[in-house]
């Protein structure tokens, strides 16, 4: 998030409630759960690392809202070095795998059973994606990034839909033999 | 669950197709009831039965065992004419490939099923004015279907499957034709219904198009393996976090995408 | 060679899979060439027989004929025999007007021909049974013996008088029954008349013996039979009366007993052409898509428009060539019973002559072509990529008759709008429908033209052979064109829910039920025949007030009226059965074939 507060900076320096309300509207519903204080919080991570100053606007000292924050040459070079980068973040799926294989082997649970319980609980969050996206209006910058959740979700649950016939027919084998 | 408000249900329902060793049962001994006002969507992968259960529950095929109700009559042993008389009267179908007729305008084809159940041009024609707003195509009325695209079409024929107030809308892969917007635009007019109360089934093997139901079933070899109640107006035992509102995205996709500092 | 080797491949596979289609085809071609070759043979067969019966029976090339009697009709007729350009004559002989009937109490107007023991040089009957004439005994000519069911060893009563039958001969003196008469009693009108023959002594006695009308005659050959008619006019007496009857005048009355025949069989022919035509284009206009497709598929691996067209075209002209073979030997089989419904002619018939084929295999071909037009250039006109994704030509969006059925039944809706779907196979019907209603017309005019008996005083206990014949042949052709129009209806019925059942099967998901289904189907044909079968009245008396007679009957106004209304009905019935079979098919079934 340091890397996404220091590029909006980048255009140029802004308040921080101001950079909260841009973060929002970009964000759509999925930036609901951000408050304020998490911007202050990072603004002021990033001011100790050199990466923003902060100059203090007319009017009443030490008020967040008087603040303007701006970029300093590193914080730029930091911010093209993020645009350069092309890490992606990985879905950990081992965790979940191991899950099912121990629970299988130690017969603590029926990995089936794990599995609808975790695919329900997947189209529970598909469903609130699904839903903000059809809220969204058409060409929204937000409804775009929940299209990316609701594909990332469908593609969770075709992977769910793999494990449960694995694990039903490793189930098969095991009464047949 | 209370059988009143079921506008559909089904008791050990069995639909066998051919014969001798080659039998295949499409549906294999199955019971739903589907309430008042419920979106119910049935997701399998093809060939699973999905799609001869919703023909079954419409009256279009005929059950090898079993008994399908409709509103508190049973369908499954009417005649074929007073089978058609009930699909006028309750039912409207959705299908994959829109099956519009393609030398009527689209107003002409939502007019249709109320011209067949005796309404007058002139109702049928207010009818299917107001309908066509309702998705978004009264500036299409006058349009062939060939000039329409995918979804526009789609939007037609849902409209078509409204005309008559049916008990239940029944969908066949509604979307199975459509792309990522048009897919949406679909979605968003089945919300409007499910809003308004309208009772649905949409037979579907798109996670995304099954996610915005109320209740989910899953169906492998003409059985149901599954059956989730995502949320809604039932009053089933699922464990569904409720109804979408901001709490829900903090727990949920917030984390998804990451936005811990 | 090898794109013929291809073509015939291809010919051949597509003929496999449409078997039926094949057999259709076929079988309306040979039905109209046959016909057309028939028809267009019956005067070729008439002459061919005449002159087989003058070459065997030494036949006159005139005949001279007096009603009166006296000294200068001898000295007159015996001038005859002496003229330069004769070569041989006979006679002359009495021909006595008496009445004959049979012991079955048939009676008939016969003329009496009073012959030698033992013919001369012109004019020798051929006895086909039995012996020439005796004393005291009769030979009947072969065609009124037929009509009579007299045969050698019968006793026959002439004018009061039992003679034995000892002979049954053929001349081609006369015109065949029942024209024997030539000239009636002092050379005026004749009736229908049969011919006997007896011996002079007899022939005179019974003339004396009951005071009976007689005529002379005298068969003369000519030095030159081409110039007969040139003969009859340098010998026309001033004062006395004389008939003359060239060779070439019997051979043309022998045609007036097939002078209706011919326009009913070419007529009919042209009728069963085009309702071959409609069928099969009705046939093709379905297998469009297919076409369409398939010559997509041709383009698609490098084959020229000009293969493409000839893979179409072979098919149809090779099924039409071999309809027209068939309907030609056909023709070759029926003809002699066609072409002489009497008895009084022997030989044998001749095949269609060069002129016949010609024309029938035109008729063929046409039907090939005409019906096969269409389809052909469409699918050699689309381009490749569209031909191959073709699902199905684009019916027409026609608000105004949509907007007209909306106000309608259910049934009428649907039917109207399935007529609206494919206004040319429409037409199509209208024009089958038409077409059969022109042949029920002419059928029921011809059954009440007024006619008159072959026997005495016009007694149908010998009927009129010609109405007869005339009759036959028109129920036959009826019975034909009412057999094509029956396939076609059932064609088109079913080749409608074939193209239709999506959109019917889609109805029946928003509520039609089967009933209203087949009915709509049964309504979609029916709208069409309505004004076809209207239209064909008018169309049929038109036609046949081009052949008929000026003074030709019309048939009643209630029984074309009946007409009419029973193609209607059957047209119902009909399209019923194809119509229920389409309605009751699973719709489940069909929207998912459709949406595969």
């Amino acid at each position: 998030m340091q890397d996404a507060v220091l590029a909006m900076l980048a255009k140029e320096p802004s308040h921080g409630y101001h950079l909260h309300a841009r973060l929002r509207r970009v964000l759509g519903p999925l930036g609901e759960s951000m408050n304020r204080g998490q911007i202050y919080v990072t603004l002021a991570r990033l001011e100790r690392a050199g990466l923003v100053v902060c100059e203090r606007a007319d009017g009443l000292p030490e008020r967040p809202e008087r603040k303007v924050y701006a970029l300093t040459p590193a914080g730029q070079q930091r911010v093209a070095a993020w645009l350069a980068e092309v890490g992606w973040p990985k879905p950990d799926l081992a965790e979940f795998h191991l899950k099912l294989a121990a629970a299988a082997a130690a017969r603590l649970a029926d990995p089936v059973e794990l599995v609808a319980a975790q695919r329900r609980e997947l189209l529970r969050h598909l469903r609130e994606a699904q839903q903000a996206a059809l809220a969204e209006p058409a060409g929204s910058g937000a409804g775009l990034l929940l299209e990316g959740v609701a594909l990332r979700l469908q593609a969770d649950l075709r992977w769910l839909d793999a494990c449960e016939r694995a694990w039903s027919g490793a189930d098969d084998e095991v009464e047949g033999g | 669950m209370n059988v009143s408000s079921a506008v559909v249900r089904a008791r050990g329902l069995v639909r066998t197709h051919g014969r001798g060793p080659g039998r295949v049962r499409a549906v294999d001994e199955v019971d739903l009831e589907v309430p008042q006002g419920q979106t119910l969507a049935v997701m399998g992968p093809s060939g699973c039965g999905k799609s001869t259960l919703l023909h079954l529950l419409g009256g279009l095929e005929r059950p090898t065992g079993g008994e399908v109700w409709m509103d508190g009559r049973r369908i499954d042993t009417l005649s074929e004419r007073a089978l058609a008389r009930m699909r006028r009267r309750s039912v409207g179908f959705v299908f994959q490939a829109f099956h519009l007729v393609e030398e009527l305008t689209a107003a002409e084809n939502v007019e249709l099923p109320a011209l067949l159940a005796g309404r007058s041009r002139r109702q049928a024609r207010r009818r299917a004015s107001l309908l066509l707003e309702r998705v978004g195509l009264a500036d299409r009325a006058r349009h062939l279907p060939s000039r329409l695209s995918g979804g526009q079409r789609q939007r037609v024929a849902v409209a078509r499957a409204l005309v008559n107030d049916p008990l239940v809308v029944f969908a066949d892969e509604p979307t199975g034709n459509l792309d990522t917007a048009a897919t949406l635009d679909v979605l968003r007019i089945f919300e409007d219904l499910r809003a308004a109360g309208q009772t649905l089934v949409i037979v579907t093997h798109d996670e995304r198009v099954a996610a915005t139901a109320d209740r989910l079933i899953s169906m492998r070899d003409g059985m149901f393996v599954d059956d989730t109640r995502l949320a809604g107006t039932g009053t089933g035992t699922g464990t569904g976090t409720g109804t979408g509102t901001g709490t829900g995205w903090l727990g949920g996709l917030g984390g998804l995408i990451g936005l811990e500092g | 060679m090898g794109s013929v080797v291809l073509v015939v491949r291809l010919v051949l596979a597509d003929l496999r899979r449409h078997k039926a289609q094949a057999a259709m085809l076929l079988l309306a071609v040979t039905v109209a060439t046959a016909t057309m070759a028939l028809g267009l043979s019956l005067r070729g067969v008439s002459d061919a027989l005449y002159e087989q019966t003058r070459a065997a029976t030494a036949g006159p090339d005139v005949v001279a004929l007096s009603g009166d009697t006296g000294p200068a009709v001898t000295a007159a007729l015996a001038s005859l025999a002496d003229a330069p350009e004769v070569i041989a004559h006979h006679g002359p002989y009495r021909i006595v007007y008496a009445t004959l009937s049979t012991r079955d109490s048939i009676s008939s107007p016969v003329v009496v021909q009073g012959f030698a023991e033992t013919p001369g040089a012109v004019n020798r009957p051929l006895v086909t049974s039995g012996r020439w004439v005796r004393s005291g005994g009769t030979v009947l000519e072969r065609g009124f013996a037929t009509a009579l069911g007299v045969g050698v060893g019968d006793h026959v009563t002439i004018a009061g008088r039992s003679y034995p039958v000892v002979g049954i001969a053929v001349t081609a003196a006369t015109s065949i029954y029942p024209w024997a008469a030539q000239v009636g009693p002092g050379g005026g009108p004749s009736d229908y008349s049969g011919l006997a023959w007896m011996t002079r002594a007899d022939a005179r006695t019974l003339a004396s013996s009951k005071d009976l009308p007689v005529t002379s005659a005298l068969d003369l050959k000519l030095r030159d039979p081409a110039a007969a008619d040139a003969f009859r006019h340098a010998h026309r007496a001033s004062d006395i009366r004389i008939n003359f009857h060239s060779w070439q005048f019997t051979a043309v009355q022998d045609m007036v007993i097939l002078g209706d025949s011919q326009p009913i069989l070419v007529v009919g022919s042209w009728l069963l052409g085009f309702l071959a035509i409609t069928g099969v284009a009705a046939l093709a206009a379905g297998r469009a898509v297919e076409q369409t497709r398939r010559a997509g598929l041709l383009k698609a691996v490098g084959a020229a428009p000009g293969l493409i067209a000839a893979v179409l075209l072979t098919e149809y002209l090779a099924l039409a060539l071999a309809g027209d073979a068939l309907g030609l030997v056909i023709a070759r089989l029926t003809v002699p019973a066609i072409a002489s419904p009497t008895a009084s002619r022997i030989g044998d018939a001749p095949g269609p002559g060069g002129a016949t084929v010609a024309t029938a295999t035109v008729l063929a071909v046409a039907v090939a072509v005409l019906s096969t037009l269409r389809p052909t250039l469409r699918a050699m006109r689309t381009a490749t990529v569209t031909a191959l994704s073709a699902t199905a030509h684009q019916p027409r969006h026609r608000p105004w008759l949509t907007a007209l059925s909306a106000l309608l039944p259910t049934p009428l809706l649907l039917g109207l709008r399935l007529t609206a779907r494919r206004p040319g196979r429409a037409v199509l019907q209208a024009c089958s429908t038409a077409t059969t209603v022109i042949a029920l017309v002419a059928l029921l005019t011809i059954n009440a033209q007024p006619e008159r008996g072959y026997g005495l005083d016009g007694s149908f206990a010998l009927p009129n052979l010609r109405g007869e014949h005339d009759r036959r042949l028109m129920l036959a052709v009826t019975v034909l064109l009412v057999a094509l129009a029956v396939v076609n209806t059932i064609t088109f019925t079913w080749t409608t829910a074939m193209e239709a059942r999506a959109n019917m099967a889609v109805a029946r998901t928003l509520g039609a039920t089967p009933g209203q289904i087949s009915a709509g189907l049964s309504a979609a044909q029916l709208l069409p025949s309505l004004p076809g079968a209207v239209l064909g009245v008018p169309l049929g008396v038109g036609l046949l007030s081009l052949f008929a007679a000026r003074n030709a009957a019309e048939a009643p106004s209630a029984s074309l009226l009946g007409a009419v209304l029973a193609t209607l009905v059957a047209t119902a019935a009909l399209t019923a059965l194809p119509a229920r079979l389409a309605a009751r098919r699973p719709v489940a079934r069909i929207l998912s074939a459709e949406a595969a």
